[in-house]
């Protein structure tokens, strides 16, 4: 059986030992997301301007980024019955432009594809690429979820021990 | 839409000391901030004000489309640099480019042009009517450091001191012979 102050420092939700699985959990997610291609080397950049007068700029840069992309997935996502492929294009164009800045690498590549399309006045192709967008978005956000919620917890942990 | 004013980072001098004045015009909301991101953490000392539209841009700017500045910009100078997307609604980063260079005034504020689009033909339209550089999307920090050899000369001139000033002027100078900007992305042809 493990000394008394092992078991409570385990226990402990703010104990050492947790702050560094969280640490470890959000590198690895970030690492996996690399891997996989969701991310490439632009989102490397974001995380280097990051610092202590400006702690939440990678939030901050994410969240602008969600919020623009499904703005912009719900235009494209009306009316699909009558494509105006000029509209659809210039859309697509401003969800490329952000996920480029982002470094949201699957999501920048099927909107490059689907540009193709547009260019094409290819309407079946555009409704298939509109879901190849939202499948790679969608499952960005997830991760990027997940993420923000790693690096809260463990922000809070440091300010608790600054306190 | 609306307009952002981001002050840049106060209080900390290097060596140059004096805070270049940039204009970001961008109707992305993602690329404003990542781009002031770069600016304010370059370390090169630039205050940012940004903007989502041309539109916001030419009433920053004191200017209305067809007129001139109802005040010299010149003697009193609100931005030093134009930073400006291209590819915008309504009234483009090469309107905005044209509207400026149109002043009548001694020295235009310098505009550099940012793009995802790598076209030559765009590029060299805009250079055509006077854009000092043209960036390829996404920004990165060398892009960035490269803006303050386009400030105006006026704006590298510190707050104080004459040497200071006397020494930068110099080097505004003759870095305008070596110089040579650099269209950034550019494929050779």
């Amino acid at each position: 059986m493990l000394p008394l102050c092992s078991r409570v420092l385990l226990s402990h939700p703010f104990s050492p030992m947790s702050l560094m699985a969280l640490r470890e959990q959000l590198n690895m997610l970030v690492n996996s997301m690399y891997i996989e291609g969701l991310l490439d080397q632009q989102f490397q950049q974001l995380q280097m301007l990051q610092d202590a007068s400006s702690p939440g700029f990678v939030a901050e840069v994410i969240n602008l980024f969600c919020e623009d992309a499904e703005r912009i997935l719900t235009e494209l996502t009306k009316d699909q019955a009558v494509v105006d492929f000029q509209k659809v294009d210039a859309y697509v164009h401003q969800l490329k432009g952000s996920s480029s800045s982002v470094g949201a690498q699957n999501v920048k590549l099927a909107c490059i594809q689907f540009r193709q399309f547009c260019e094409e006045n290819n309407k079946d192709g555009c409704l298939n690429a509109l879901n190849v967008v939202k499948h790679h978005y969608y499952l960005l956000r997830n991760k990027f979820d997940t993420m923000l919620q790693l690096e809260q917890r463990i922000q809070a942990y440091d300010s608790k021990q600054q306190n | 839409m609306s307009m952002e004013e981001v002050e840049g980072s106060h209080g900390s001098m290097f060596e140059g000391g004096v805070e270049v004045r940039v204009l970001v015009v961008d109707d992305s909301p993602v690329d404003r901030r990542v781009v002031e991101g770069l600016l304010k953490r370059s370390g090169a000392m630039f205050q940012v004000i940004a903007v989502d539209s041309g539109k916001r841009a030419m009433e920053v700017l004191g200017l209305t489309e067809g007129k001139e500045a109802e005040q010299p910009t010149v003697d009193d100078p609100k931005i030093d640099i134009i930073l400006t997307d291209y590819c915008m609604p309504e009234m483009t980063g090469y309107d905005l480019l044209k509207a400026v260079k149109e002043q009548s005034c001694q020295k235009p504020i310098p505009v550099i042009i940012m793009s995802s689009e790598n076209e030559p033909q765009r590029i060299s339209r805009c250079r055509a009517i006077g854009a000092e550089d043209y960036l390829l999307k996404p920004l990165k920090t060398n892009d960035v450091l490269r803006l303050r050899d386009y400030a105006r000369p006026a704006a590298l001139s510190p707050k104080t001191g004459t040497k200071r000033k006397i020494a930068i002027e110099m080097m505004a100078e003759n870095s305008g012979s070596e110089r040579r900007p650099c269209l950034a992305g550019l494929a050779a042809a």
